[in-house]
């Protein structure tokens, strides 16, 4: 890569760090920082400087004003315990499991909820209108959610400590739990009316399944995520096709790669 | 060890104790980085509400690693959907919610206060400041922000760059 475009990659590490980066570029800058080994090291130590800065927003909340919060969260959390609502979790050692699994622990919490919430009428309205609002947002909030959950697990996993990193000459290929991808950043252009596609074969097989058909950025660069479960595909390839796709591979693979 | 990742570990218990301390901890930071980003009180307690439920519906989100930083990085997010919701902003993306490895020490982190990051910002010429403080309050991009200040798109890439490591390199000194 060239000095200047390496550069300019470098900053835009900088960048996504902060969290001023546009979501599709950021996939880019993250695709770099998977592939090479100082931009990793600059997007660490500009993160975690990043992270500190949060610090700096600690705000003074007026007693009422914090009391309020408070009253809404615990009401909530209280119910939540009394109808003992599971939700996956850790056991922590130090806490096990049979202090909660008796019905002192869910009666205690109704008593509290119960106190709480008849203690005070105005309370109580308040508490009403605001988790109305509380409701609201969070409708809007799961909206947004979903169109953008798999975009931050696409980026989690490109940065993420364990995943497993196959190299190939574009790039690598990325491996996390039962999710793969490609993130390439050497991607010369296809030829006009062509494009590359993704390829899977399962453990154990040599015949390869189609995949998603991608183009790279300018730069050459592309986060493909591959719709598959990870855990069982055995090799993976890229290839030139023509516009479209193919339902077998019509050209010399760019690169195949077994899992391994 | 950051005391809120020993309260995550009780919360993930179902520990309500545990999860009233948590709230106590660190209400402030949560309201203050979404009073910042969303410029209004009421908004910025909803979102407080919003976070603080998700830790306790969703406590296995938290994967270790400084609690700070994740809290912070989550309520960011929240605020940028929020924002996003309202069509006010473009579309930037904060970190994954993930730990480092080989970022400020977590012990580090969690000793380090409000004054000593702001002595660390401080220092810092002021155009690599507030481009900083705007980016990262701000839940906008790059772009908006040459716009905003009138400043070449390069000069905010470098800036950024150079305030960021500036700013390490100052926390690295002073935690050492």
């Amino acid at each position: 890569m060239a000095d200047d475009r390496r550069e300019a990659m470098l900053e835009s590490v900088a960048l996504y760090a902060l969290g001023v980066l546009p979501r599709d570029e950021a996939a880019f800058a993250v695709a770099f920082i998977a592939n090479d080994d100082e931009a990793r090291r600059e997007y660490e130590d500009l993160r975690a400087a990043a992270d500190a800065i949060a610090h700096t927003a600690q705000e003074p909340v007026d007693s009422a004003t914090s009391a309020r919060m408070k009253e809404r969260l615990l009401a909530r959390v209280r119910s939540d315990a009394a109808a003992g609502t599971v939700v996956p979790r850790r056991i922590s050692p130090a806490y096990p499991a049979w202090l909660w699994g008796t019905g002192l622990a869910a009666a205690a919490a109704i008593v509290f909820s119960l106190v709480t919430v008849v203690s005070d009428v105005n309370v109580r309205a308040d508490l009403a209108t605001t988790q109305r609002r509380a409701a609201n947002l969070q409708t809007q909030l799961a909206q947004n959610e979903r169109s953008s959950a798999r975009d931050r697990q696409t980026l989690a996993d490109l940065v993420a400590p364990d995943a497993k990193r196959y190299q190939v000459a574009d790039g690598s290929v990325v491996l996390r739990q039962n999710r793969l991808y490609f993130a390439l950043t050497k991607l010369p252009p296809p030829p006009k009316g062509h494009v590359y596609q993704a390829w899977t074969a399962p453990k154990g097989s040599t015949v390869m399944a189609p995949g998603p058909t991608f183009v790279p950025n300018p730069g050459g660069v592309t986060v493909v995520p591959l719709p598959v479960d990870a855990t069982r595909v055995g090799v993976v390839a890229v290839s030139v096709e023509p516009e479209g796709g193919s339902k077998a591979p019509t050209s010399t693979p760019t690169f195949v790669r077994p899992l391994t | 060890m950051d005391p809120g990742v020993r309260l995550m570990e009780r919360v993930s218990a179902r520990d309500v104790s545990a999860f009233e301390s948590l709230y106590d901890g660190y209400h402030r930071l949560v309201f203050g980085i979404g009073l910042r980003m969303l410029g209004d009180p009421t908004m910025a307690e909803d979102l407080t509400q919003t976070v603080f439920l998700k830790i306790w519906t969703a406590p296995d989100a938290f994967r270790g690693g400084s609690f700070v930083a994740w809290v912070s990085r989550v309520t960011r997010n929240r605020a940028l959907d929020v924002l996003r919701a309202k069509a006010v902003r473009p579309e930037t993306e904060i970190p994954a919610d993930l730990p480092l490895e080989g970022a400020l020490d977590d012990d580090v982190f969690a000793r380090l206060d409000a004054q000593r990051v702001r002595d660390a910002l401080a220092k810092l010429p002021p155009e690599q400041r507030g481009l900083i403080e705007q980016g990262f309050f701000g839940g906008v991009t790059h772009q908006e922000l040459a716009r905003r200040t009138d400043t070449p798109l390069g000069t905010v890439k470098t800036r950024i760059r150079n305030g960021l490591r500036r700013m390490r390199e100052s926390l690295g000194e002073r935690v050492s």
